[in-house]
């Protein structure tokens, strides 16, 4: 079949209109399979599409695919852990457009794609953040409306600038040498950077895990650093070799990496250590992107999928446990309710970056990466990085296991379950046979 | 297929035990056994079937090929005595544990689990491979301090886990950094062994190496998480970190550097006599300073392994011969001092020095069992621990003579620690803690098999030593080969 590659976005779209259109009279039960069915099928023909359009706007090439079937994956999963009571029906189809956008901006191959992509997730982003409206929840959406707002007038800048310099939209327009291109590159740098919460520009995330619905937080965590991680991948080559690019990608890649892990070190609650957790991520991202090692894109899009099975895990976790999701509450957990403990203790691990899981060999990719480029002041950081992060998690993980155990709120939904289960299957599988993630990555180069 | 048989079926059995313990609890430790067993059969089936040659049996499959790794496991008399080791260890803990009721299926699975890892190091020759099971080793320990400890158990198993995770980083930097030094990306030890590598990177890659061995050996001032950890874990736990997690370290001295940094090793290794001999003296001091009988004995492995440190960096067929039998010998000493100080534990409820006392009257099995396994730590003739020690020695005169006599004067401190242990346990009157109940037969079983296993090598070492020549004699001559 002669496919250009882009139907998994037409089907999103479609399924987030139906999803909206019946939202207000139809039963939540509906609504939510209407979603889970056009992320299905979008995530199918992913994997089946063949072809690559290239359009000035779009491709549908295999690193877009790959990103759309990874964000179709994070939105089923933020789909299974949405709970009734935090979510109104509306939810699903947020979830779904904010889908979408991460798989635009996977495919954003011009100005304007990128921005109507980042755009598209962050305000399907606030809208789910809101939608407890708790306190948190809304300090949370403020937080990112605020945030979210400079970080894209600031995008938007950057790319007024190279248009100005170079009359040109496409990714193509920022291998200019112009100075004022070099100023937009900083400006667009540090726009993308707020949406793939890089120190300084992180303020939002650790209130999004804590304070948001953990579906929102799946979201953020992973579909919208796909999304960015790809729209950096295809920035990368456009961009000059030892200019802004490059250096900024470091700082800010160091200041991620040693605030993210120093400020998770003294974390009492789960999501919240989470999302510095994620926030260090991010930086290990930006370190092998600043690199420049010769298989950039191979690590990079081997770390973000390995990363995505262990948060989907944790956060459903998180999201079971609802409150109660902090050292206090999280003792015994293994001997209370052996399922969320068993597969929260495996995806902690795989954070950590221990074998049989496979955060191990997202950590062969960074340092391998960085090896191999010869930055080794970049992999000391990305060394004491992770030697930092085994505390925190361990620290969790420990309590796990305490035998002063508190009663819990209630057993996983199906449906949780589901995703605990499948994310301990990939975490536990990959994790003794990385080769065939490792072949799918090579095969979706951008 | 034989080897990867050795690191899988420990493995399954531990999922297994894990599943027939959720049926009926006592099913899980028959099929631990009938698994690490078939563990010990498939052994004795590579031994039929060595071939001649330096290595007894080499498997390599491949494992993902795209990212130059693959399976490549090889067996030698040091790996194979290692893998020995480990299978008995496995088998001695879990018929130990055998009436464990706190957990029982999860505890026998972590056990053999325990010894799936590091059967894992002990085969490995891809480094990726070999650095895969060096982290892995650490999670079924981890669990073992951290579930079933005592006291401060979690801080325990989160210093453990924390000062051996970051070691490893040292190790897996230097793998990714031989990984991507080739004209293509090979993680195959021999490969590189093969090609070389550059000296002066030799230097580096061994620093990073020996930053994951020596921590894990313990070395002071690397030592500090094992203390802890000891005095924290259960009694099989104690057990399996002393005679199995500190062997992986020794091993990995003992194989690695001269197998891929001669040349380097040729620079370090005076550093590592010297570390060495300053861990022997002050693990062996520290050791007479200490009322808690397990921390007593935690500091004596300390001591024990800076000797086999200075047996490898030493360098010499002596030396390394001694720090082989060392291996072994500690491993059956340490097990048998932590089996015996948990049983004590068990029936009193103290390990304080202070506390007890009178045993040879009370309970004269713990007794004698006792009196054996002081005399193997400080190296009484007739045990294997003597052997080790004597050759380590004579290798050492022909190092510098130096070396040689600080090990002689850390041998005299550890009659003072070992003494002081023996008279506070054994001899006197009770003190607070009287220990009334003798050895049960199912603990004196593996004190017996401890015990032969001492005496026969102390005076048979000829099986062990014929193993070890060949890993021995590879690293004198590499050690040769490189030495300008």
């Amino acid at each position: 079949m002669a496919t250009m590659g882009l139907e998994p976005l037409a089907v999103l779209g479609l399924a987030a209109v139906i999803a909206m259109a019946i939202s207000p009279r139809a039963s939540d039960g509906t609504t939510r399979s209407i979603a889970a069915l056009g992320l299905i099928a979008a995530l199918i023909l992913a994997a089946g599409s063949q072809g690559a359009l290239t359009s000035a706007l779009l491709t549908g090439d295999a690193a877009a695919r790959f990103g759309t079937g990874l964000c179709c994956l994070s939105g089923l999963a933020a789909l299974a852990i949405l709970r009734p009571a935090s979510a109104p029906r509306e939810a699903p189809a947020l979830i779904l457009l904010a889908t979408l956008g991460a798989s635009v901006l996977s495919g954003a191959a011009h100005a304007a794609t990128l921005f109507v992509g980042l755009e598209l997730v962050t305000l399907a982003l606030i809208a789910l953040t809101v939608l407890p409206r708790s306190a948190p929840a809304l300090e949370a959406g403020y937080k990112l409306l605020i945030l979210g707002g400079i970080g894209a007038a600031t995008l938007l800048m950057g790319l007024a600038f190279a248009f100005a310099a170079t009359g040109e939209l496409t990714f193509a327009a920022w291998s200019s040498t112009d100075r004022l291109v070099a100023l937009g590159a900083a400006l667009l740098l540090a726009g993308l950077a707020f949406k793939f919460s890089l120190v300084p520009f992180h303020m939002w995330t650790p209130d999004i895990f804590s304070g948001a619905p953990a579906a929102a937080a799946i979201v953020a965590g992973v579909a919208s650093k796909v999304g960015v991680a790809i729209v950096l991948l295809r920035l990368q080559p456009q961009m000059p070799a030892t200019g802004i690019w490059q250096t900024g990608l470091a700082a800010l890649g160091i200041a991620s990496v040693v605030l993210g892990n120093l400020q998770a070190l003294r974390q009492p609650s789960l999501p919240r250590m989470l999302g510095f957790s994620s926030i260090a991520h991010s930086g290990y991202l930006a370190l092998i992107l600043a690199s420049g090692a010769a298989d950039t894109a191979q690590a990079v899009l081997f770390y973000i999928a390995t990363y995505a099975p262990a948060l989907f895990a944790a956060l459903a976790a998180a999201a079971i446990l609802d409150r109660d999701a902090n050292l206090t509450g999280l003792r015994g957990l293994v001997w209370a309710q052996p399922l969320t403990g068993a597969v929260l203790t495996l995806a902690l691990l795989s954070l950590a970056g221990l074998p049989l899981a496979v955060g191990f060999w997202a950590k062969f990719q960074l340092f391998s990466a960085l090896a191999q480029a010869g930055t080794y002041g970049l992999l000391a950081v990305a060394i004491l990085g992770s030697a930092a992060g085994l505390y925190f998690y361990l620290r969790f993980t420990v309590t796990l296991f305490r035998r002063d155990g508190v009663d819990f709120p209630r057993p996983p939904h199906w449906q949780e379950a589901a995703v605990l289960l499948a994310a301990a299957a990939t975490i536990v599988g990959l994790g003794v046979y990385p080769g065939p993630l490792y072949a799918l990555v090579t095969a979706s180069l951008p | 297929m034989a080897l990867i048989a050795l690191i899988l079926l420990p493995f399954l059995g531990g999922i297994f035990a894990l599943i027939a313990g959720k049926a009926e609890p006592t099913a899980a430790r028959i099929v631990a056994v009938v698994f690490l067993f078939c563990g010990v059969l498939a052994l004795a089936w590579t031994y039929q079937h060595a071939e001649a040659g330096r290595w007894m049996m080499m498997t390599r499959e491949p494992w993902a090929p795209a990212m130059g790794m693959s399976i490549i496991l090889a067996i030698d008399g040091l790996s194979f005595i290692m893998v020995a080791l480990s299978l008995a260890l496995g088998l001695l803990t879990v018929v130990l544990s055998w009436n464990a009721t706190d957990r029982a299926p999860l505890l026998h699975a972590t056990l053999c689990w325990t010894v799936a890892a590091s059967n894992g190091v002990f085969l490995a020759f891809d480094l990726v491979l070999l650095a895969f099971f060096w982290e892995l080793m650490l999670v079924p320990s981890f669990l073992l301090i951290a579930i079933w400890g005592h006291g401060d158990r979690e801080a325990a198993a989160i210093k453990f886990l924390i000062y051996n995770a970051i070691a490893g980083l040292g190790l897996l930097a230097a793998v990714f950094w031989i990984g991507a030094s080739g004209p293509t990306v090979s993680f195959d030890a021999f490969e590189v062994a093969e090609r070389g590598l550059p000296p002066t990177a030799q230097i580096w890659l061994l620093l990073g190496f020996a930053l994951a061995f020596m921590v894990k050996l313990p070395v002071p001032p690397f030592h500090a998480w094992l203390p802890d950890a000891h005095t924290q874990a259960p009694t099989v736990g104690s057990i399996l970190l002393a005679g199995l997690l500190l062997k992986t370290g020794a091993y990995g001295l003992f194989r690695f550097p001269t197998l891929l940094f001669p040349q380097g090793m040729e620079v370090l290794a005076p550093y590592g006599l010297i570390l060495g001999a300053f861990g022997t003296i002050y693990g062996a001091l520290v050791a007479c300073g200490q009322t808690d009988a397990k921390r007593l004995v935690a500091y004596t492995s300390v001591a024990h392994m800076s000797v086999v440190l200075m047996g490898i960096c030493g360098g010499v067929h002596f030396s390394l011969m001694g720090a082989g039998i060392i291996m072994v010998a500690h491993a059956f000493s340490a097990s048998a001092l932590f089996l015996l100080i948990g049983a004590v534990y068990d029936r009193v409820h103290t390990r304080d020095l202070r506390e007890l006392g009178g045993l040879q009257r009370s309970a004269p099995r713990f007794a004698a069992a006792f009196a054996l396994f002081f005399s193997a730590t400080l190296a009484m003739p007739g045990t294997a621990n003597f052997l080790g020690e004597a050759l380590v020695i004579t290798g050492m005169f022909q190092v510098n003579w130096l070396y040689a006599s600080i090990t002689l004067v850390s041998l005299v401190v550890s009659v003072v620690y070992g003494t002081r242990l023996f008279q506070r346990i054994v001899f006197g009157t009770p003190r607070k803690a009287q220990v009334t109940v003798d050895l049960s037969f199912r603990e004196l079983g593996p004190v017996v098999v401890l015990a032969i296993g001492t005496l026969l090598f102390g005076v048979l070492p000829q099986f062990l030593m014929t193993g070890l020549d060949p890993a021995v004699n590879s690293a004198v001559e590499a050690l040769r080969a490189a030495t300008p």
